[in-house]
């Protein structure tokens, strides 16, 4: 027992030593590294800046929102509000959704995709963060279509329960809807493994293609794509919108909400400055002060 | 006579008129009387603007109703937004008058005063002499110094805590029967009788400048202020969350005054001229005992090439002095109780 608790004591010391050594080494030399890095990062960063300023890069919400690396802490004293920093933002985010690593089309196209339609735009990418793109773009006719919608995971892809319930904020949600077509009389999610596969093969030689090959391959990734896609009239209605909202997990209430006078006449762009909140009343109102 | 459907009717529409102001009443404290937030709550909303920047229309609702603006309309700020849909709005202007009625003046509330005080500022785009400074661009406006200000309340019941004291809210409801009320102002009341951001976020927000190597090359500055202020004790302080350490504001601005009031050091007004700062540091709640010598030292020494060679040589001898003398004693250390640990293992040991 007492050769046990002395082989217990060096190794306790000489983790402690250890500990010191690694200290020290942080004070001293390594601080003097730290400082050499430090100032060769400088010149990096005035260098990179030039770069971007020659060459704008692609900008994408996933690229500045959920992946940016300026995060900004504010400490409250009774929380800490960690965010993400946009330049010029005023106005807090704080939210979570993380990255869409299934959707292929964004690869190419990007997650801020609309900026044709000048009234609609900001709208097509508000619906874009949690329905795919497929949901619009894509009509199912005849045998096709199966009417079926279902929500996907962000980052598995696996079809999952409506993330939609009380407490979590719209379109905050780790999932987006997508549709299901029907194939030898069996509903299949849209986005096969070979329609994926395909499309980041493309992506991945385009550099190498011919124009003939690149038009090939564009043709076959977008032969399901409708030359006009749905219309946010297609679902903002109440006798027959596209999308099932009670199967998708809406709950009454929201779907009052979506296909509300209030939305559907804005987007008969209805103007009035004054909507009132009769059909959404009490939302977001904070439940509890503190 | 009024038949039975007409006396009817008119008891229906007075029902619906009197139902649809009740919702009305009910909503008018909020800020967001427009229901901008039927669109604007969903964090997707974004766009790429016609210059190639990320513009995202989001407002967090929950974080909005702890912010210091929680009672100005939406369309206070964003007053050319007439209609819905609308149009491209215009940049917001931070001076202008909003609905909220300052209380003590009766007049509507605006921010125009900060206007005059960044004007005659160290960051204002004109010079003392009249001339207009170079590189006017590089010069702050409201919102690279300012997001939307987050309440931080404080409890004073029994001791100094942050978050709201439920006790202190139990005394306002006695008399103020509003809940929405109490807390707007208790939060206001207790977030300005400190510093609305702890001086580590003071610190980042001036860093975004003060530290960024092309502007302080561009306007020829001495140092990396936040860098510097990083290195001494109270920058260490500040790192590790002290709220009562200074921050860059706490010396760089006369006490009683604005903080947009800021003036260069070569501005015999200011607190940081040679011959006031010594009030700096001998005020009543740093170091009110101290010399003026105290002032004298070089708050913003980086020790680097540019500053002093020799300071930065004499730095680096003491640092290796430091690391030379203690890492081989650790390090013998460590050898001697490893050996002490296993007094038998060897390399190359012959049996």
């Amino acid at each position: 027992m007492k050769i046990f608790f002395s082989r217990l004591y060096l190794l306790a010391f000489l983790a402690l030593t250890a500990g010191f050594i690694f200290l020290i080494w942080n004070l001293t030399f390594g601080e003097i590294l730290e400082e050499y890095h430090q100032r060769k990062k400088a010149t990096e960063i005035v260098k990179d800046r030039e770069q971007k300023k020659k060459k704008r890069e692609e900008i994408t919400f996933q690229k500045v929102i959920l992946e940016g690396d300026e995060t900004v802490k504010h400490y409250l004293g009774y929380r800490i509000l960690q965010e993400k920093r946009i330049e010029g933002h005023f106005h807090h985010i704080d939210f979570d959704v993380g990255p869409d690593k299934i959707n292929y089309c964004i690869e190419c196209h990007g997650d801020i995709p609309h900026d044709k339609v000048k009234g609609i735009r900001a709208f097509g990418n508000m619906h874009a963060s949690f329905i795919a793109c497929q949901t619009c773009h894509i009509r199912l006719e005849g045998v096709a279509k199966s009417g079926i919608f279902k929500w996907y995971d962000r980052t598995t892809g696996e079809i999952v329960a409506s993330p939609v319930r009380a407490g979590v904020q719209p379109g905050t949600y780790k999932a987006k809807i997508l549709p299901f077509e029907t194939i030898d009389g069996e509903p299949q999610r849209i986005d096969t493994q070979d329609k994926i596969d395909f499309a980041r093969e493309y992506e991945k030689n385009e550099q190498s293609l011919t124009e003939v090959q690149k038009s090939k391959a564009k043709k076959i990734i977008h032969k399901q794509v409708s030359k006009k896609p749905y219309t946010c009239a297609d679902c903002h209605q109440r006798e027959a919108p596209l999308l099932s909202f009670e199967d998708l997990g809406y709950p009454k209430h929201r779907i009052d909400t979506i296909v509300s006078t209030e939305v559907i006449g804005m987007i008969k762009n209805y103007t009035q400055l004054y909507i009132p909140r009769l059909l959404d009343p009490g939302f977001g109102q904070h439940q509890s002060k503190q | 006579m009024l038949t039975y459907q007409t006396r009817r009717s008119i008891l229906l529409l007075f029902l619906l008129l009197f139902g649809m102001a009740f919702v009305s009443a009910a909503n008018s404290e909020s800020a967001d009387v427009g229901n901008c937030l039927l669109c604007h709550k969903y964090p997707g909303l974004s766009r790429v603007d016609e210059e190639g920047r990320f513009r995202l229309f989001y407002v967090n609702e929950d974080i909005f109703d702890k912010s210091v603006h929680t009672r100005v309309k939406c369309e206070d700020c964003h007053t050319d937004i007439k209609k819905i849909p609308h149009d491209t709005p215009k940049k917001v202007d931070c001076f202008v008058q909003c609905h909220i009625v300052e209380p003590s003046s009766e007049q509507k509330f605006s921010h125009k005063e900060v206007a005059k005080f960044l004007a005659a500022s160290v960051h204002g785009e004109v010079a003392k002499q009249g001339n207009p400074k170079k590189h006017p661009e590089d010069l702050p406006s409201c919102k690279d110094c300012h997001d939307n200000p987050l309440y931080r309340p404080l409890s004073f019941f029994k001791r100094v805590r942050p978050g709201i004291s439920e006790t202190a809210m139990g005394r306002c409801r006695v008399c103020h029967k509003k809940d929405d009320f109490i807390f707007r102002f208790y939060n206001h009341v207790t977030t300005r009788l400190h510093k609305i951001r702890n001086p580590k976020n003071i610190a980042e927000v001036c860093a975004r400048c003060h530290d960024d190597p092309e502007l302080v090359k561009r306007h020829d500055l001495s140092t990396r202020a936040a860098y510097s202020y990083g290195e001494t004790f109270h920058g260490k302080a500040a790192h590790f969350l002290d709220e009562r350490i200074p921050d860059c504001l706490d010396c760089h601005v006369k006490r009683g005054e604005s903080v947009h009031q800021m003036l260069s050091h070569n501005d015999p007004q200011s607190i940081t001229y040679k011959t006031n700062k010594a009030k700096i540091c001998a005020n009543i709640e740093c170091h009110p005992k101290a010399s003026p010598k105290l002032a004298d030292y070089k708050i913003h020494a980086e020790f680097n090439f540019e500053q002093g060679t020799a300071q930065y040589y004499f730095k680096i001898f003491f640092i290796a002095l430091t690391g030379g003398v203690l890492l081989p004693m650790m390090g013998i250390m460590f050898l001697d109780v490893l050996r002490r640990l296993l007094p038998n293992a060897g390399l190359n040991r012959k049996k």
